[in-house]
């Protein structure tokens, strides 16, 4: 597998990251690389430093050491007119939805479309309407604002507003917190669905167990400031090591595994 | 799918020729502005039957197979038909699953449009609504208060204490300063006019009424609208938002015994201490400049403010702060639970909050005045 991997293209590079806040050691020289079209998900538990991972990343947070290439430029002490560049070609879809409460879900996804091309009001509002429906959502939600949502529903919407420029590289933070495990699920589907159609890579932090069975391609396990494992789902699973073991072989993982069988 | 970013993609155009339309460059968010010009001013083929030719399209984005969608939604509807060739596998899929999503020229909907007419009545409806409100918040305030005054000590004085040392020492500095500087003026311009006429002497009748009278009273009540029931709005408003106030309510906890009678009585208290302080401050100002301007020693000045300024001019000042208290924290808190949802709702209730109890305070100032006139204090 190591060597089929060195044939595809390396869009996220991170290396010898070390991230400290004050005393605490986050990252202490992390180094992985996401490549073109897979679907990376990072775990581990509350506080390892997932999201500032994924932070760092998205060039919102600078680590203390390291560096960081997404297609293949630093990030790290990024230029501003650079990182706009780069930024038009991620989304982000966050924890909470960040949707703009003064706007509509059909403004607020077509807020980064408005900002970065001229096209017609008119074609804006259509393309955006195609995201939400995208998404799954009914159209009659694009005249909602985001207040008058469920958690549900604003994941979604959420969701097309950081596939509002078609990015080939999506961010997404614990994708399915807050959702009914049904929601869950078509919220998984619907990153595959999107994944093998539009080519997407994606980086998602999660704790969900099923979830990671079913759409990740890679899982990397983070905790005590460094990767604990690395691997498919299975392998990670099927693992020796006592840290993996620790976090894989808990009952809603082995339930979760049972589904996936 | 992905473009590649080394070659710089050509935009996106189409070309029409007999009953087919050549297609080609970059069908992607970032070069689909001239194609969307020439799709407006097109004129389509008669042709019963259109195809549309895709081979030398270099790229295709949800969006771009959007617009060819509409083309396609376009032409059918005018009752041609329509094929698509030489999509690669990726673009078929997306192509796929734009018309997947049914979107077609109903799909984008806004939130219905407030005529004039209905928009005056909503406005009106709704002020009429926040005023009711207002009444039964102060209601529900008292209601509230009833038990503090048959067992004192059940109150949450230590919160008092820091509203006392958020709203009232810390303002002292911005507040002295003012009133200071309003003495100043005051004594200026007024010392100017008395000097005209040898009554500069005066000026201590004129800085000493209308500063501990009027001016300090409500000076320091607009400073504080602006500092600290701005800072209630925001702060209730944002716990709103963040659901902060549901979770107090759910643990038996009243929102109005936490977080609105501490606000109040530490307001309260802290008006009229802030009053005074500004009578002080304002008067010394006054002082100041009659003696570097008028020639009036600070010893005639206080001497002459014994004689024009009774004990009654003071205490009107005073017990007005009490009142102006009251306006602000209680307009503060309650437009913070008029808070719903968003961080702009938050901006605007603290606009309203400030704009409200400055309005009020001065009315209620005015109101007094008449009052006093004609009680002839």
């Amino acid at each position: 597998m190591a060597q089929a991997q060195s044939e595809r293209e390396v869009v996220v590079e991170v290396r010898d990251v070390t991230t400290r806040f004050g005393d605490r050691v986050v990252h202490n020289g992390i180094s992985l690389e996401v490549y073109r079209g897979e679907i990376l998900a990072v775990v581990g538990g509350s506080g390892c430093g997932k999201s500032t991972l994924l932070r760092e990343i998205v060039m919102l947070q600078q680590p203390t050491s390291g560096s960081i290439r997404v297609f293949g430029s630093e990030v790290t002490r990024q230029v501003q007119s650079k990182a706009l560049d780069m930024r038009r070609r991620m989304g982000v879809l966050f924890q909470y939805g960040a949707m703009f409460g003064g706007l509509t879900v059909l403004e607020n996804v077509g807020a980064p479309i408005r900002e970065h091309t001229n096209l017609s009001h008119d074609l804006i509002d259509e393309i955006a309407a195609v995201k939400i429906g995208l998404t799954g959502l009914d159209p009659g939600t694009g005249a909602l604002y985001p207040s008058q949502l469920s958690g549900g529903m604003r994941k979604r919407a959420a969701l097309s507003r950081a596939m509002a420029l078609d990015p080939e590289l999506l961010f997404l933070d614990e994708p399915s917190s807050g959702l009914d495990p049904i929601s869950a699920d078509a919220l998984d589907e619907l990153v595959l669905h999107l994944k093998a159609s539009l080519g997407l890579t994606v980086v998602m932090v999660t704790h969900d167990m099923d979830s990671l069975w079913r759409a990740a391609d890679r899982v990397i396990l983070l905790g005590e400031g460094r990767i604990l494992g690395m691997g498919t789902m299975e392998q990670l699973a099927n693992s020796d090591d006592p840290g993996v073991q620790h976090f894989f072989q808990g009952p809603r993982a082995r339930a979760a595994r049972l589904q996936h069988a | 799918m992905a473009q590649d970013n080394n070659h710089k993609p050509q935009v996106a155009s189409l070309r029409v020729d007999d009953h087919t339309i050549q297609c080609s460059g970059a069908w992607t968010v970032m070069h689909l502005h001239g194609l969307e010009r020439q799709i407006h001013g097109l004129h389509w083929p008669a042709a019963e039957s259109i195809h549309f030719d895709l081979h030398d399209v270099s790229g295709m984005d949800t969006a771009g197979a959007w617009v060819l969608r509409r083309s396609m939604l376009q032409l059918e509807q005018s009752g041609r038909a329509v094929t698509v060739g030489g999509l690669t596998p990726e673009a078929e899929t997306l192509l796929e699953l734009v018309v997947d999503t049914g979107a077609g020229p109903g799909s984008v909907v806004k939130p219905p449009h407030v005529g004039m007419l209905e928009g005056v009545g909503r406005a009106s409806a709704g002020h009429m609504a926040e005023h009711v409100g207002l009444i039964a918040f102060v209601g529900e305030m008292a209601l509230a208060a009833l038990p503090l005054i048959i067992n004192p000590f059940r109150g949450r004085w230590r919160m008092v204490l820091h509203e006392l040392a958020e709203a009232g020492y810390k303002a002292m500095p911005i507040v002295g300063l003012l009133s200071f500087l309003l003495g100043v003026v005051i004594a200026y311009q007024g010392g100017v006019q008395l000097r005209l006429y040898g009554a500069s002497v005066f000026i201590a009748d004129l800085v000493g009424i209308s500063m501990l009278r009027e001016l300090a009273p409500m000076i320091t009540a607009i400073i504080i609208a602006g500092r600290t029931g701005s800072a209630y709005t925001a702060q209730i408003g944002t716990m709103k938002v963040t659901e902060e106030v549901d979770a107090m309510r759910t643990m038996g906890i009243e929102p109005m015994d936490m977080l609105v009678l501490p606000k109040v009585l530490g307001l309260a208290i802290a008006l009229p201490l802030l009053t005074i302080y500004a009578d002080i401050m304002g008067v010394l100002g006054g002082m100041v400049m009659s003696s570097a301007m008028l020639g009036v020693s600070p010893i005639t000045f206080t001497d002459r403010l014994s004689v024009a300024v009774s004990i009654t001019t003071i205490m009107i000042g005073i017990g007005k702060a009490p009142v102006f208290a009251l306006i602000v924290a209680t307009v503060g808190c309650y437009q913070g639970f008029l808070v719903a949802g968003s961080a702009e709702s938050v901006g605007r209730r603290t606009t309203i909050s400030v704009v409200q109890s400055i309005l009020l305070v001065i009315v209620i100032d005015a109101v007094f005045s008449v009052l006093f006139s004609k009680l002839g204090i």
